[in-house]
């Protein structure tokens, strides 16, 4: 599939009236993988959250929002059709799992509630890189942390997602796996073709060292307010 | 629908111990009151309708002696309100001296009469209607003479006539028994022909013991009558009517219209305690329900994150409580029916009717009203879902 998979034009929210966190510009193609690394508290989670239609916008002068073309209203109703598994995926900083479903049914929900079939080919060779194919059945509070936060990747990458948005994946696991899941994560977005966006403050040091940086500057408004501004340009 | 009822599924099964404990406490709840509504369909209601029904409790009792002649009869006898009249003797008049079984030795002495005739509602569908010269007798009566239906009574009557003491004998021939239930105490049920020769040979010397039951005129007036009113309801404006005429009643049961009012009360009482169970109940369910979406308030966030939408996250609790009311319904059934069914298998040999009794109607109604509950209770739930974003499981990290 081509074509643009992100478009944002002045996304934002204002948090608190002394604070607002806003993406002014940023466009991402498929394959494309770009790093939001500000400081801790700068809203880097809030931007992501706002790109992937989970915060509605604040309704900015010229506020725009397109997934794969789609022009995004944002807000949780909205969620179910403007971003769909095969258009979007999420990993959350610790493993959000459903704690009463199994791994192999948190995986598989995004797909079921949209209608969409796994390709199996695809679902196996996800499940054997992460190496949770013999977990499927266990809950959550069955297995570890590190093989959690793999259960919430594969839940992300389980229908090819055009767009992989990701908060932090790696913060919670010991330093043994954070290489190695970060690894993972890389390989399976380039294989699933999915441009990735990456909030971390740790970006530098693991496989999306090297990515691009989107550009980020704490700015005064007119109305005093100080803005959180992230930016799809590299930074200099 | 499909994924939401696996959702609500798997979450209470996970929380399986507080949804047995809410099982259980509902039919901890439902099932005393079940088990109210089905002595109060079986044994209460049998009771109470067996005293309004009970045709000695829509007596009127005439107070004092009077003249009552055919036409007062008449009239009685063409109100709605009225179901049985008939004269009767002045009350000293309406003893036997002594009743005797003529086949054997038996005797009973100072023995009440009471003139009786077709449709005599004590007697109706438990003993046949007497006629001139056939009575029946109380089952108290029946029992002390050793006699039954197709046996014969000897009755004695005496009388003193300037000192010198006479009897008139006859025998007459025994009709039927009248159950217990009807008329507890001994008394002889005779024609209104027999009690009347009974009157005229204590009260004229001309009739002779020998004649004493020859075919006489009847008197132009009669100084008593027996009066039933039709329903119970009918005793008060029917005792109103005889006294506009200057005629004084009292009904034979004092408490008939405390009765009246037990009845109809009972079935609002029953209503009231149902309401308040099932007003306590939903608050029960109304706030286990919105405790469940507050423990699972990252979850349902989540769902939302991935793509549930609104509409199928509310029937999580929708389905919940609905799962959760059915089990708890079938599960007080199960108990209900089981002890219903215990308890008329234990009382059936001492009573010999159905002690307790669920209608389908009942289980109707409480089904219905189940969903209802379920329903209703999952409103506030449903609320709490609403304001729960898919931003929330962002917040959390």
């Amino acid at each position: 599939m081509t074509g643009r998979v992100l478009q944002v034009r002045n996304l934002g929210i204002r948090l608190s009236p002394e604070f607002a966190v806003v993406i002014d510009r940023l466009d991402l193609e498929p394959g494309e993988v770009r790093v939001f690394d500000s400081a801790s508290g700068t809203g880097k989670s809030t931007a992501l959250g706002l790109i992937g239609a989970a915060i509605p916008g604040g309704g900015m002068p010229g506020e725009s929002l397109r997934l794969c073309g789609r022009a995004v209203t944002g807000g949780a109703v909205d969620r179910a059709h403007c971003a769909p598994p095969d258009v979007l995926g999420f990993v959350l900083q610790t493993a959000r799992l459903v704690p009463f479903l199994t791994l192999g049914e948190n995986i598989a929900l995004p797909m079921r509630l949209t209608g969409l079939a796994p390709d199996p080919d695809w679902s196996r060779h996800v499940l054997d890189r992460l190496g949770i194919a013999d977990l499927l059945g266990r809950r959550p509070d069955q297995v570890s942390v590190g093989q959690r936060q793999r259960a919430a990747v594969a839940r992300a990458l389980w229908a090819r997602p055009r767009l992989l948005l990701l908060d932090e994946p790696v913060s919670a696991l010991d330093p043994a796996n954070t290489a190695a899941v970060e690894a993972l994560i890389a390989e399976l977005a380039a294989a699933a073709g999915a441009a990735v966006l990456l909030a971390s403050h740790k970006a530098a040091e693991g496989a999306f060292g090297g990515a691009p940086r989107c550009r980020h500057r704490l700015v005064i408004d007119r109305e005093g307010v100080q803005v959180s501004l992230f930016t799809g340009q590299e930074a200099a | 629908m499909k994924q939401a009822l696996m959702i609500a599924w798997r979450e209470m099964r996970h929380e399986w111990l507080a949804s047995l404990c809410f099982v259980a406490a509902l039919a901890g709840g439902l099932a005393p009151l079940l088990v109210v509504l089905s002595l109060k369909n079986g044994v209460i209601e049998a009771m109470v309708d067996r005293l309004v029904e009970d045709p000695a409790n829509r007596e009127l009792i005439a107070v004092g002696a009077g003249r009552h002649d055919a036409a007062f009869f008449e009239l009685l006898r063409q109100r709605p309100d009225v179901a049985f009249a008939m004269p009767a003797t002045r009350s000293i008049n309406a003893q036997a001296n002594a009743l005797r079984n003529s086949a054997g030795r038996e005797t009973a002495r100072a023995v009440t009469l009471i003139g009786s005739g077709e449709g005599d509602p004590l007697l109706a569908g438990a003993a046949p209607f007497v006629a001139p010269g056939g009575v029946v007798l109380s089952e108290t009566l029946a029992k002390a003479l050793q006699l039954q239906a197709g046996g014969q009574v000897e009755i004695l009557i005496a009388r003193d006539i300037d000192g010198r003491q006479e009897a008139a004998r006859a025998d007459l021939e025994v009709l039927g028994v009248l159950p217990a239930v009807r008329y507890p105490r001994a008394a002889l049920f005779l024609a209104l022909p027999d009690l009347l020769a009974v009157e005229m040979f204590r009260d004229d010397p001309a009739i002779t013991p020998a004649d004493w039951r020859s075919p006489r005129a009847e008197p132009d007036s009669y100084a008593s009558f027996r009066l039933y009113a039709r329903r119970l309801e009918d005793l008060t404006p029917l005792a109103a009517a005889l006294r506009a005429q200057g005629v004084e009643t009292r009904p034979r049961a004092q408490n008939a219209e405390l009765l009246l009012g037990f009845r109809d009360t009972l079935g609002l009482l029953y209503a009231l305690i149902a309401a308040l169970a099932v007003a306590g109940f939903w608050a029960a369910m109304a706030a286990n329900l919105r405790a469940m979406v507050a423990r699972q308030r990252v979850a349902f966030s989540l769902l939302s994150l991935i793509g549930m939408a609104n509409r199928r996250r509310r029937l999580v609790p929708m389905l919940q409580s609905l799962i959760l009311v059915m089990a708890g319904i079938v599960l007080t059934l199960a108990l209900v029916l089981g002890l219903d069914l215990a308890v008329n298998r234990l009382f059936e040999s001492t009573t010999g009717e159905t002690v307790a009794r669920l209608r389908l109607c009942d289980i109707g109604v409480t089904l219905l009203l189940g969903i209802v509950t379920a329903v209703t209770a999952a409103l506030w739930a449903v609320r709490a879902i609403d304001r729960i974003g898919a931003e929330d499981v962002l917040r959390e990290g």
